[in-house]
């Protein structure tokens, strides 16, 4: 028999106690594991929203000036020496460190054409990548699936009066109108859509990109480091970050985290608080049992090794199943939160951690009665006798 | 012996390094025990005092075995010596089917033994026991005290505490206490207080 037998007898054998402990503690380490998993899910959630969102980094062809509009109100001449980007050179996006993270690569190819003895902008696109990178919108019909289909915004739809299914007539070829784009208040519904390769031949830009637009995919964003790599691949282009929707994405994640870890620390001192408080009441009743360990012959450092033992097995125990309970409740809680897309997943630093707070909280939290049980005096501990 | 308040039980702490004389020393085997520090009195309890308390205080959540292992848990001995240690001693003491027992669920007198076990099981030169039989009725009395005379045929030298007057048969030397002070020693022929 060892130090840790009596303690481990101890704790078995008076049940009650040790369940209000361990429960009091796991409730604590539950709270913090579900509310930090939830925030972790929720998290990684609404970042992946946010960067499918639109993009965050846009490619344009290299200008010869400064732009002078805002919102679409031009104060100036467009640049004087306007040219496409090259096509071959998308290939290059591939070859960069951080291509994974890419979520989604919108290349698109812009141009006038005649409509009805009107000039139209006309926008070429991928179809399945524009419609992924901008999820605002929403399409009566559906999407261009083969070369002489087109979708119109709606301002176009408006002003020509175009319905679905009907012959459309662009620069002398036939399209047939397979989509309408419900107003977005942008300059999309001034646009008509096609498939790349058709726009391009209507507007004689073969192998030419007008813009490329970007999703970049990742946990921290090091958009600058990605448009530099971009840069280097597309030297004719002009690879500029969307600096403000990240920050924003960040603030507002930063925020949210900042909030949980408030509510998780308060839980934290609750916890500390509850052990605190146990372990004080526990040494108050079992004071006539530490004057009976002094009186044959424990040492100080005997006792306290008891009790704080005692303290670290319970933590311990309250740490792993506080955890299981948290994730438990993590994978109950979640798909009330959220329509079913986010997902708790496995996450080492949080169960280690989590273990390792509830000992080191349970452990700091019993120093202060473990020292006061080791330096009760044994005469005075055994006047109760 | 002495009423009870007469410091019987503050004597038989300050003997066992519990709780020190506010004037004089004591002396076992030559070592002044109050000079030594707070973790040596406790190392001195282990090798030199065993302790039987008022009222068995044995721990309940351990079995009769493991409460009279406890002195010898912390000494370095290895966990198979402890436990035959226990048990030997436990058998001494009459108990030797007992072993797993709870204090639960032993009997008053078997607790008492457990109890002696306990203070006698890393054999100590002094046995210190107050009022072992206090709450004991009259048969596991006298059973305890024809345990407790057994032993001290063996050699044990026990320094015990009693109120009882009819315990005055089994002692070799009787001091009786009155308010904190020796009022009769029968080692030098002096009358017993009659209480």
């Amino acid at each position: 028999m060892r130090l840790e037998t009596i303690v481990l007898q101890n704790l078995t054998r008076r049940l009650g106690r040790t369940a209000f402990l361990l429960i009091g503690l796991m409730i604590g380490v539950t709270t913090v594991v579900t509310l930090l998993s939830l925030s972790d899910a929720l998290s990684r959630r609404a970042q992946h929203e946010l960067e499918r969102f639109g993009a965050n980094i846009v490619v344009t062809p290299k200008k010869d000036q400064l732009e002078l509009s805002y919102g679409g109100i031009q104060l100036g001449p467009l640049q004087l020496a306007h040219k496409e980007i090259d096509e071959a050179q998308l290939a290059g996006i591939q070859q960069i460190p951080n291509y994974r993270n890419l979520a989604t690569i919108a290349p698109k190819v812009l141009g006038a054409v005649a409509l009805a003895d009107e000039q139209v902008m006309l926008m070429g696109v991928e179809p399945r990548a524009e419609f992924k990178l901008k999820r605002w919108w929403t399409l009566q019909g559906r999407q261009p699936e083969n070369p002489a289909e087109v979708v119109a915004g709606s301002a176009v739809a408006e002003r020509y009066n175009l319905r679905l299914g009907q012959e459309v007539e662009l620069s002398g070829r036939n399209f047939t109108l397979v989509g309408l784009l419900n107003k977005t208040g942008s300059q999309d519904d001034h646009l008509l859509i096609a498939p790349l390769p058709t726009a391009q031949s209507l507007l004689h830009k073969e192998g030419q990109i007008s813009m490329v637009e970007l999703a970049a995919l990742c946990h921290d964003c090091p958009v600058e480091e990605m448009a530099a790599q971009l840069r280097s691949v597309l030297p004719d282009a002009d690879v500029n970050p969307v600096q403000q929707v990240v920050k924003t994405r960040m603030h507002a994640l930063g925020q949210f985290r900042l909030l949980v870890w408030g509510i998780a620390l308060t839980v934290i001192a609750i916890g500390a608080l509850l052990v605190f408080i146990t372990m004080m009441g526990a040494i108050s009743e079992r004071t006539r049992e530490i004057g009976i360990y002094r009186a044959i012959g424990y040492r100080r450092s005997h006792i306290l090794r008891l009790v704080l033992a005692e303290a670290g097995i319970v933590s311990a125990f309250a740490g792993v199943l506080g955890y299981l309970v948290g994730v438990a409740a993590t994978w109950g809680i979640l798909p009330l939160l959220d329509d079913g897309s986010a997902h708790w997943s496995w996450n080492p630093v949080l169960a280690s951690g989590a273990i390792g707070a509830a000992v080191v909280v349970g452990l700091l939290a019993t120093l202060q009665p473990a020292f006061r049980a080791s330096r009760l005096e044994p005469s005075a501990a055994l006047k109760s006798l | 012996m002495g009423a009870s308040g007469s410091g019987k039980s503050t004597l038989l702490n300050t003997l066992g390094g519990l709780a020190a004389p506010s004037e004089g020393k004591i002396l076992i085997d030559g070592i002044d025990i109050y000079r030594l520090s707070a973790e040596r009195q406790a190392d001195f309890r282990r090798e030199y005092i065993g302790f039987v308390f008022q009222s068995h205080n044995l721990m309940p959540y351990l079995t009769a075995q493991e409460n009279v292992m406890l002195p010898l848990v912390v000494t370095g001995l290895t966990a198979k010596q402890k436990r035959s240690m226990a048990a030997e001693m436990l058998e001494r003491v009459g108990l030797g089917h007992r072993l797993l027992h709870l204090p639960s669920q032993l009997s008053g007198g078997e607790q008492e033994r457990v109890a002696i076990a306990r203070a006698l099981v890393n054999q100590p030169p002094v046995l210190l026991a107050d009022e072992p039989t206090g709450s004991l009725d009259t048969a596991t009395s006298r059973q305890i005290m024809e345990l407790l005379a057994e032993f001290h045929r063996e050699g044990q030298t026990i320094v015990m505490v009693s109120h009882n007057p009819d315990n005055r048969i089994w002692f070799d030397r009787i001091l009786t206490l009155s308010d904190g002070a020796i009022v009769a020693d029968s080692a030098v022929g002096d009358q017993v207080a009659n209480f």
